[in-house]
């Protein structure tokens, strides 16, 4: 039991170190990067900094921004990451739990099938309420 | 030895939290040690409503090792921006008697920061029959994102036919990307060691 309180305090107070951090990062600023875009007349949301990262090294791509349900745990992360991985046409992928936002990366001359995305969330067991295609 | 642990430690996980269905082409490798019956399970997820796999569990009267083929079928799931809640039926045979068998109701909801899930099993071995009831809820002290370590800290709670009586029991949750760690301590079971990896 005592190694158990141990381990609970050097936990909590991990989640008091990561707390801060994501503080710090809430607090850049993004002014007129991509992920200000507006996308049929609805702006996207995402979270900045993670966007902005996502996309450096991308040129002449087009991305998928898909909005998830149903993604909790790093289980439902990893499904996403090696499913999509599986498809050739996918450049880069990122998973982001905290908003529940899978980022797609395409080359621009390919045409993102919008029903193989989906079908592919559910069969992770999750389900894809929105995908919006941005031009990078 | 210690190279042994480790690769035992990378290829396994829990079976009572690690979703019992994986993603479509999915495995899962599960062992279970020091919390009667001991067992390894690995599970394939053809379809995201089913999955098959094999054990080799411990008989919880006999202590004996026998192998068995398991199904796992979804019946309901709730997926929500925050949350998922799952409710599934699980059966199983043994290979070598089909006096082995079980079925169980398990559910389970999830959100990033709180879990809750149950079980209702009824196990037949050689010569007995067993109801088995448990119970976990657990939390999870930060927030951390796809590859973090993620830490949940549990408590559980058990019931069968055959002690007759309640055990409650803290658990620690250790999961990191595929691979997941649960260690549980009681005073009558001593530690138990739940390891599982989906690949």
């Amino acid at each position: 039991m005592k190694k158990i309180l141990i381990a609970t305090s050097f936990f909590l107070a991990t989640a008091v170190a990561q707390a801060g951090h994501h503080e710090m990062d809430n607090m850049h600023s993004h002014e007129g990067h991509l992920h200000e875009t507006m996308v049929d007349g609805e702006k996207i949301v995402v979270d900045p900094q993670r966007f902005d990262i996502f996309v450096t090294d991308l040129d002449n791509s087009q991305i998928a921004l898909v909005s998830v349900q149903g993604m909790v745990c790093d289980f439902c992360a990893r499904g996403i990451e090696k499913t999509f991985g599986k498809d050739k046409s996918v450049s880069k992928i990122d998973v982001d739990l905290a908003s529940g936002k899978v980022l797609l990366a395409y080359p621009a001359d390919v045409e993102i099938d919008l029903a193989d995305i989906k079908k592919k969330i559910l069969n992770n067991g999750l389900n894809a309420t929105n995908i919006q295609i941005l031009a990078n | 030895m210690k190279s042994l642990i480790l690769v035992l430690i990378l290829l396994t996980t829990l079976e009572s939290q690690a979703r019992p269905i994986s993603y479509v082409g999915g495995h899962t490798l599960m062992l279970n040690i020091g919390g009667q019956p001991d067992n390894i399970y690995w599970h394939y997820t053809p379809n995201i409503n089913y999955s098959i796999g094999l054990d080799y569990q411990q008989d919880k009267i006999s202590n004996e090792y026998f192998p068995s083929a398991r199904f796992t079928y979804l019946l309901n799931r709730k997926n929500t921006a925050a949350s998922q809640r799952n409710l599934y039926i699980k059966t199983g045979v043994g290979l070598t008697n089909a006096d082995n068998h079980f079925y169980a109701l398990t559910g389970d909801w999830e959100t990033r920061r709180l879990f809750a899930g149950f079980s209702a099993k009824q196990v037949s071995g050689i010569g007995y029959d067993l109801f088995e009831q448990s119970a976990k809820i657990g939390i999870a002290p930060y927030l951390g994102d796809y590859g973090d370590l993620h830490t949940w800290l549990m408590v559980e709670t058990k019931k069968d036919d055959l002690e007759d009586k309640r055990t409650t029991y803290p658990v620690l949750r250790l999961f990191k990307s595929g691979a997941m760690v649960e260690v549980a301590y009681h005073r009558s079971t001593d530690w138990t060691l739940h390891l599982m990896y989906r690949f």
